[in-house]
């Protein structure tokens, strides 16, 4: 039955219960549960990320060939930004409407309080237009940000580019996120990790909109960004640079490196581009046209190209002829144009001739001693063994094999063996089929790199040490392996004769190379004119011959060895000759006396038209 | 004239009147940490919001003490007067601009009065005194033959013998809601509470209670499909309730039939089918109501608190924000004018000096802290039962029993929402939430029931 008089205890119980529920939820939510702590501090904390400023890159004598430099980006809160006159602001920022539009609704779909990017990194001579203007447009504010500039224009294949990070990059290394930029090639991406310094961290306790009201912890979790280290590269720039003037309008390569360290003074691959073109906002549209040329201005030609050597070969072969004592300083050889076609010169009478006059036949029959040496009775199983022996002497100079220089990308030239042959030729092969690379033709395949290593072990007489172009770093030496000597299968001594002819070319009426010859600097170098084919509709046809030097200067205490290949222009000494002066001068006195051989060099446009190549 | 003063003063309830001011005390605290500015930084600074609530304070002790120079008599003579006072003033309301889509405020240069909060105070004192007046009988008080949710058949003829009871409730409730004003509506409902105390039909209760549960379940499954067991016949959530309610027929048939006597079956029956055809109106009505009747952010916040919707940052944000400053004060909290998310400068929980002011506390004192308030709070609600039932006067005991329902309902759901176990309904959490109208209502509402109390040993006239 209804007893009213109990009912106060159910309001009582009632008042007591529901209380009791709230405790027993608040202390599972204040003392139990942890997800609500965790969801406080997401909501009330936040971290920015603070980059450092990227390693500087400086020459071999100090100047910045790499910096940094400010970029803006333009940011928009979408809730301050009233009443745009977007006609005009569009036309201020260089941004098309359509591009416009969908950047604002996007912004304005992700918040209408934070603010979101509208355009990226302007350069400054763009910004510093646009920046007085910008007031007139509430809610539209410029962020800074750093990116490289390349302050003397040079060296765009050594030292790279950078670009976005992609899917790849930060899945094969976690300190990388979508937006950051990564080096690309070049030196940018090859010192990559010292380069880039390491981001910090700031801490900090935000509002309900998501601004900054503080420190976190007064700062105690922050960590500082750790600057990029800076490089120096043996580049020497004005070296660089007038390379680079030198080969304008030309094809091909100059690669100068310092004999004693192995150091690379210059890397010049024409034709070539300014750097600062594939930073910003215009990279994209940048590299596009630079893919699409035909010249190929992004191959780096001196590291990524093989070509025959041409006659420079010979002097290797000089060199492993009297090493395995087949011949003597003194041999000769008629010029018998049987064998292969050769100018109108005096016999050669002894290595020191067969140099200067670079005489093919010479050559020939000097190389046959070598592969055929007689030590089996079968030409074809002779030939094989010698042809190893050959192989092997000829990749102990660097050619053919991984010089490990300091470049994320790099082919080497093409040594070939008796594998080879077997494997490449469906006959039978002796010496007589595959003579022609005694005079640095056939299946023999040099990089420019590889032929400014071999100046560079003419000059040591008889070793090398890797080239590199790496000089020093801030917080490490450099690697051992650029600092040791590697030296070839063949005795120093042996190395006099060559050098001699060497001399001889630039130096004697007769030589091949007197182009090269300068007044106060003793040249040693060789001329090659190497002959090239290409393949045309199905058909082949032979094209204008490529022009090779390779030298160091002076004769004793070289200073430099270097090797200039220049594509289907003609002779050797024609063109790559003279040039090679002119660097060799330039690096070592600091200017160029005969300015008639420079106009010359300079004038000349050697990019030859479709069917200039073809040889007439 | 000593003697009376003495009188006056001598038989107030200094436990009531200690929770009180203990209240008021940590209330104003925890006002200053929620908006503290160091540029104002004064506690007494008029300019900000726990300045003001002092000098709020300062005139409900004015209020109060003209209440205690006053006669009792004279507050139960002018009961209806002042209960009509309040409805004109809720009329008058509905005639001034809207401010943030409702009419429920008079502004004077600064400050605003809501009528509202004194309107609870007019249907206390004006329920207390017409309960007082007419003890009606035991017949007209109750529902006839119903039970369980077949009660709703009796509602009708209930309300009729009982119009001036409705009246006194009801026309404020219209009132209110015209403003509109959906949470002080729902507190008008806790006068249910006070009826049962008095004998009105205890149906109403267990009706209520059994009502939510239905509701509930029906807008979490209404809407979802699910395939029926052993078959592949696909039914919707609604289908699934009606079988649900059949099959419980079904049983409470099979109970009624095994344990009551045949001749007490046939009222049970008939309340049981009452009850199925109910629940079945209801279930709809719920859907309709639901989908027609609440606006768009009522729905949300039914949808949040059932756990439908879960959007943190968006339409979750204020019950997220606020969970999280609770649930991050931990055991011991954070310390004063330190938590890092209601606090002042930071602000992540939104009106945390109004609705959500049990945020700033319980983050900045733990589950300690929480724990002592709702002790307090309780504390107060068992007092003012003890105080109801010691009364002689029925007019007292009522109007004692109405405050302890008005301020149940607004802890419990003031509270409960911050928590997360009620939807998010803008209520004041008495003596904490920032606000003139409802410091100096609520302060009245406890004066004068201390003033009533103190009067109890004397004799009615």
């Amino acid at each position: 039955m209804r007893n009213i008089e109990n009912r106060k205890y159910v309001i009582a119980l009632i008042f007591l219960i529901i209380p009791l529920i709230f405790i027993v939820r608040l202390f599972y939510m204040q003392v139990v549960d942890s997800k609500w702590k965790e969801r406080a501090a997401q909501i009330s904390e936040n971290r920015i990320t603070t980059y450092p400023a990227r390693g500087i890159v400086y020459d071999r004598n100090g100047v910045k060939i790499i910096s940094n430099e400010v970029y803006y980006d333009i940011h928009v809160i979408p809730k301050q930004a009233t009443n745009t006159d977007s006609v005009a602001l569009t036309k201020l920022l260089g941004i098309s409407m359509d591009d416009y539009v969908a950047k604002m609704n996007k912004a304005r779909n992700y918040s209408r309080r934070k603010p979101s990017e509208l355009v990226r990194q302007i350069p400054p001579n763009e910004f510093s237009v646009i920046a007085p203007e910008l007031y007139k447009y509430p809610g539209f504010f410029e962020v800074a940000r750093t990116l490289r500039v390349y302050p003397k224009k040079i060296a765009a294949h050594v030292l790279g580019y950078m670009n976005e990070a992609n899917g790849n990059d930060i899945e094969k290394d976690s300190y990388y996120k979508s937006g950051d930029y990564i080096g690309r090639s070049g030196i940018e991406k090859m010192y990559e990790k010292e380069l880039r310094g390491q981001r910090g961290v700031k801490y900090y306790l935000q509002d309900a909109i998501g601004l900054s009201t503080g420190k976190y912890e007064n700062g105690d979790y922050d960590t500082l960004a750790v600057q990029g280290q800076n490089l120096s590269l043996s580049i020497d720039w004005e070296l660089q640079a007038y390379g680079e003037k030198l080969m304008q309008n030309k094809l091909g390569s100059i690669v100068a490196i310092e004999p004693a360290t192995g150091e690379i003074l210059a890397m010049i691959s024409a034709p070539t581009y300014d750097p600062n073109l594939l930073v910003g906002r215009h990279l994209g549209s940048n590299y596009g046209a630079l893919a699409e040329d035909t010249l190929l201005p992004l191959q780096n030609r001196c590291l990524n190209s093989a070509y025959p050597p041409g006659s420079i070969f010979k002097t290797v072969m000089a060199l492993i002829g009297m090493q395995e004592g087949v011949i003597t300083e003194n041999a000769s050889f008629p010029c018998n144009k049987a064998l292969a076609g050769c100018h109108d010169h005096p016999t050669a009478m002894n290595v020191s001739d067969g140099v200067k006059m670079s005489c093919n036949p010479y050559f020939i029959q000097l190389v046959r001693r070598i592969i055929q040496q007689g030590k089996d009775k079968s030409i074809f199983k002779d030939a094989a063994i010698g042809l190893d022996i050959w192989a092997k002497y000829v990749r102990s100079f660097g050619i053919g094999t991984d010089l490990h220089v300091d470049y994320p990308t790099n082919v080497h030239g093409n040594v070939p063996d008796a594998a080879y042959y077997d494997k490449h030729l469906n006959f039978r092969w002796a010496f007589s089929t595959i003579q022609s690379i005694a005079i640095g033709q056939g299946e023999v395949l040099i990089t420019p790199l590889e032929m400014a290593n071999l100046a560079a072990i003419l000059a040591n007489r008889g070793y090398f040490i890797p080239p590199h172009f790496i000089k020093s770093m801030d917080q490490r030496e450099i690697p051992e392996i650029y600092r040791t000597k590697k030296y070839t299968m063949v005795d120093s001594a042996y190395f006099e004769p060559v050098i001699d002819g060497m001399w001889r070319v630039v130096h004697e009426g007769g030589g091949t190379a007197r182009r090269a010859r300068l007044d106060s600097i003793e040249v040693c170098g060789k001329t090659g004119t190497v002959e090239n084919f290409k393949r045309i509709s199905g058909k082949v046809y032979q094209l204008t011959d490529h022009s090779n030097f390779m030298a160091f200067a002076p004769r004793d205490n070289p200073q430099i060895a270097i090797s200039v290949f220049i594509e289907n222009s003609g002779f050797g000494g024609t063109w790559s000759a003279p040039l090679a002066s002119l660097m060799i001068e330039k690096y070592i006195t600091g200017t160029v006396a005969d300015t008639a051989k420079e106009n010359r060099i300079l004038n000349a446009n050697l990019i030859p038209d479709a069917d200039d190549i073809i040889r007439k | 004239m000593r003697g009376q003063e003495n009188k006056l003063f001598a038989h107030i309830d200094w436990g009531l009147l200690s929770v009180y001011f203990i209240l008021v005390f940590l209330g104003i605290s925890n006002v200053y940490s929620s908006v503290f500015d160091p540029d104002k930084a004064g506690l007494f600074n008029l300019d900000t919001e726990h300045g003001k609530q002092i000098m709020w304070f300062g005139v409900a002790l004015f209020l109060g003490l003209i209440i205690f120079f006053l006669e009792s008599n004279f507050i139960r003579k002018y009961a209806y007067w002042f209960y009509g006072f309040t409805m004109l003033l809720l009329i008058a309301v509905l005639f001034t601009k809207p401010i943030h889509g409702a009419k429920s405020w008079f502004g004077f240069g600064g400050v605003g009065i809501q009528p509202s909060e004194f309107a609870k105070i007019g249907v206390a004192l004006a329920l207390a005194r017409f309960i007082d007046q007419n003890s009606s009988s035991k017949e007209s008080r109750s529902i006839k033959n119903a039970s369980g949710l077949s009660t709703l058949w009796g509602i009708i003829p209930f309300i009729a013998k009982n119009k001036e009871t409705a009246l006194i409730i009801g026309i404020p409730c219209a009132l209110v809601l015209l403003q509109p004003d959906a949470g002080t509506f729902i507190v008008f409902t806790s006068f249910i509470l006070v009826l049962y105390r008095e004998g009105y039909a205890g149906n109403i209760l267990l009706f209520l209670v059994i009502s939510v549960i239905i509701a509930v379940i029906t807008l979490l499954v209404a809407d979802t499909n699910f395939m029926l067991l052993f078959t592949k016949i696909k039914l919707s959530g609604n289908a699934g309730i009606i079988i649900v309610l059949v099959v419980l027929v079904g049983l409470f048939a099979a109970i009624i039939r095994s344990f009551v006597m045949k001749r007490n079956r046939k009222p049970l029956y008939r309340s049981l089918i009452g009850s199925f055809l109910v629940a079945v109106i209801f279930v709809n009505f719920v859907e309709i109501g639901y989908t027609n009747i609440l606006q768009t952010h009522q729905k949300e916040r039914i949808d949040l608190l059932l756990g439908k919707i879960d959007d943190p940052d968006g339409k979750g944000y204020n019950i997220n924000r606020a969970k999280a400053a609770i649930g991050s004060g931990g055991f011991m909290g954070k310390g004063f004018k330190s938590a890092t998310l209601a606090n002042a400068s930071q602000r992540h929980v939104p009106m945390q000096s109004t609705d959500f002011i049990f945020c700033t506390w319980s983050e900045e004192r733990g589950f300690v802290g929480a724990f002592v308030l709702v002790g307090l709070y309780t504390f107060l609600l068992l007092k003012m039962v003890i105080m109801a039932e010691r009364q002689r006067s029925v007019f007292t005991r009522v109007y004692a029993y109405c405050v302890a329902s008005i301020f149940f309902y607004h802890f419990m759901i003031n509270i409960g929402m911050a928590i997360g176990l009620a939807p998010v309904i803008g209520i004041p959490l008495p003596f904490f939430s920032y606000g003139g109208s409802s410091m100096m209502s609520f302060s009245v509402l406890i004066f004068i029931l201390l003033k009533l109390d103190s009067e109890r040993k004397v004799v009615l006239q």
